[in-house]
């Protein structure tokens, strides 16, 4: 049996957990290709217009390997934390894969709750049954998977650079070089080194969202927020680069509370769609590393 | 405590008569027009849903008139609308606003002590006794239920009538009157009198309008401002058309219901086949409905939703499977501040016509 996982949404967080669960009930797992031109032109061709860039380019995954396997995975991943949410369209995607692409294989619908290991197991029970009858060898696999992603050292915190950015975003967002252009890359070809949010404790972000006056009631919300709160606060970072998709819900919102936390400190929003050209991308990247630059410099001569 | 409120379909009229009942000062945004939405635009992140932009709008424009605390429904996810309070409050403040918000968020959010006091906050400000102001409480249900079916009853009847435009005019003459008086037992009474009304207009029973469900996200659904007034052009247009989702559904299902886990059962029930599981605002509620209209002999349905919403998203991937396994039309229009009305209408206009022909061809083959 072939199991296709798309190399889409939060796989970049959660590769080690499913790789494992399926290797590990024996079926052979292919992954689809790292994103490229040709899986967005049929994403963007198969998905509603309305939805945001990194669900179309899920749908373009999932349509480059669906001849090719038995079974996609198209994970439901309902919450991650109790009584907090990611995003509408998560809740649904199975939904708008199976009603936007024709011709598919079998694929995964059954819901993830990721904040009780009871309730996770529903899932590894729901999808390993459709590769085995063996309950112990499901539960072997879950168990392994586990542990796997737990030992998975997720995030990026650059020290060599004269300069550094918090970059802020969805993973699917952050770790697809293609959906934004090697911009990592490009900020160390700069001199610019990264810190991403996964090296901020959960706790110290927790901390910080405290003072807002509603429960941020979004996971990716929590953590971006209580992310750049608490690097501004100890001095962790020059800049802040946030990477936003066009018609993004979430950072609609996320955005403007950043925003209101941080006052005068610099700060770039890109934003990418499948219209954004590289070049004026490239520019706005490289003026405000100029501008942290020049910056940097005059507290330099002043000091 | 001057208090204001955002404007959501009939609501302004029930919160009128529940603040007069309970003897607090009040503003009502007034109607939504094109000045709240560029207010609102001019000062909300670009890429925030259209019932916030608007929203926005209604307080400054209240503001203008003396308010100073807003009450807002309020939610905790997954959908956009239940971070509005926080948002609105921060921008208000930075351009030099200071308003008091009281959100009313669900007591499994936020705890039945926080409920109360924020209620609390509310009943202090008003010098009725306890029993009056209960009543002021069910008045005010009594007043959004009643307006709600005098609603639905136009927008039926419409379909029906001999002497074009009656039903239309009667809702609007009703709604003008209710705004004259400040006395929800009068407010009651006058209710009433329009549904009589509305009841004696001269029908022709036996004619055959095209049916049309309105269906999608509720608050572009109800605020008739935010859908460029669809239901108005369909009375025009003679079509009979139905909306389940309505301010006193939303309060039925969402606080009565809830608790018990039963909001929406049937709707979800029927949605089961296409989207098994709630997806946050009224998502699966919207496939339910077109399912249900489909059921009930409806010619089409017409979805509705602000540019972004999450959960209409989802919705729009599977309306047209529905569409093509009921042989169903289903129209999905999105509304933001830069909706035309002229493209807006010839689209509408084109659905009509298309239900119309569908039906002719059907009579004829038959």
């Amino acid at each position: 049996m072939i199991v296709g996982i798309p190399k889409g949404l939060l796989y970049y967080k959660y590769k080690p957990f499913f790789h494992t669960f399926f290797e590990e009930l024996g079926a052979e797992v292919l992954v689809s290709p790292d994103t490229n031109k040709e899986v967005l032109d049929m994403g963007v061709k198969l998905c509603v217009d309305e939805a945001c860039l990194p669900v179309k380019i899920f749908h373009g995954h999932v349509a480059k390997i669906k001849d090719k396997c038995d079974l996609i995975v198209v994970p439901r991943i309902m919450q991650i934390k109790e009584r907090e949410f990611i995003c509408p369209k998560f809740c649904g995607i199975p939904e708008m894969v199976y009603h936007n692409i024709e011709g598919l294989p079998r694929i995964t619908k059954s819901p993830i709750y990721l904040y009780s290991i009871d309730k996770f197991y529903n899932w590894a029970y729901d999808t390993g049954r459709m590769i085995t009858k063996n309950i112990n060898k499901i539960n072997v696999a879950f168990e392994r998977a586990i542990e796997a992603q737990n030992h998975y050292d997720e995030g990026i915190d650059d020290n060599d650079f004269e300069l550094k950015v918090a970059l802020v975003g969805h993973q699917y967002n952050i770790y697809d070089d293609f959906i934004n252009m090697n911009l990592i890359k490009k900020l160390h070809g700069f001199g610019v080194g990264v810190i991403t949010q996964e090296k901020i404790d959960d706790e110290v972000k927790n901390n910080e969202v405290k003072k807002l006056f509603k429960r941020p009631f979004w996971t990716f919300a929590r953590e971006h927020y209580g992310f750049v709160s608490c690097a501004i606060d100890n001095n962790l970072i020059d800049g802040i680069i946030y990477l936003s998709s066009f018609a993004c819900g979430l950072d609609s919102v996320i955005i403007e509370l950043i925003k209101n936390k941080i006052d005068e400190f610099p700060f770039l929003l890109l934003k990418i769609d499948e219209h954004t050209g590289e070049a004026g991308f490239d520019t706005r990247i490289e003026a405000f590393v100029d501008m942290l630059q020049r910056k940097k410099r005059k507290r330099g001569e002043m000091a | 405590m001057k208090i204001t409120f955002p404007h959501m379909g009939n609501v302004y009229i029930a919160a009128k008569f529940l603040l007069d009942g309970l003897g607090i000062d009040y503003v009502i945004p007034p109607l939504n027009n094109k000045e709240a939405l560029e207010i609102g635009t001019l000062y909300s992140p670009e890429e925030i849903c259209l019932p916030f932009k608007i929203m926005l709008g209604n307080y400054i424009q209240s503001i203008r008139q003396g308010a100073d605390t807003v009450i807002l429904t309020g939610s905790c996810g997954p959908c956009r609308f239940g971070e509005y309070g926080e948002l609105q409050m921060k921008l208000l403040n930075k351009i030099g606003h200071n308003l008091d918000f009281i959100v009313f968020d669900m007591p499994s959010d936020i705890g039945f002590d926080e409920l109360k006091r924020r209620i609390k906050k509310i009943t202090d400000a008003s010098p009725k006794k306890k029993h009056e102001k209960y009543m002021a409480l069910m008045n005010a249900y009594k007043i959004i239920t009643l307006i709600d079916d005098l609603e639905a009853k136009a927008h039926k009847l419409a379909g029906y009538e001999i002497n074009k435009g009656d039903c239309k005019k009667i809702l609007n003459e009703c709604k003008k009157e209710l705004l004259r008086t400040n006395n929800p037992k009068r407010a009651i009474e006058i209710l009433k009198e329009y549904h009589i009304k509305m009841d004696n207009v001269q029908i022709e029973k036996n004619r055959n309008p095209l049916k049309v469900a309105i269906i999608g996200e509720i608050y572009t659904i109800i605020e008739p401002f935010s859908n460029l007034y669809i239901e108005d052009k369909l009375m025009e247009l003679g079509v009979h058309s139905k909306r389940t989702l309505s301010p006193s559904w939303w309060f039925y299902n969402t606080v009565i219901l809830s608790p018990f886990g039963l909001t929406a059962k049937k709707i979800r029930k029927s949605a089961k086949d296409y989207l098994p599981y709630g997806v946050g605002g009224h998502g699966q509620e919207c496939i339910g409905e077109s399912i249900l209209a489909h059921e009930e002999g409806f010619d089409g349905a017409i979805q509705i939703f602000p540019l972004g919403c999450m959960p209409e998203i989802v919705s729009k991937s599977i309306l047209p499977s529905v569409s093509r396994d009921k042989n169903f039309p289903i129209l999905s229009l999105v509304v933001d501040e830069m909706t035309g009305e002229a493209g807006y209408q010839t689209r509408l206009e084109a659905f009509i016509d298309l239900l119309e022909r569908r039906r002719n061809h059907v009579l004829s083959r038959s």
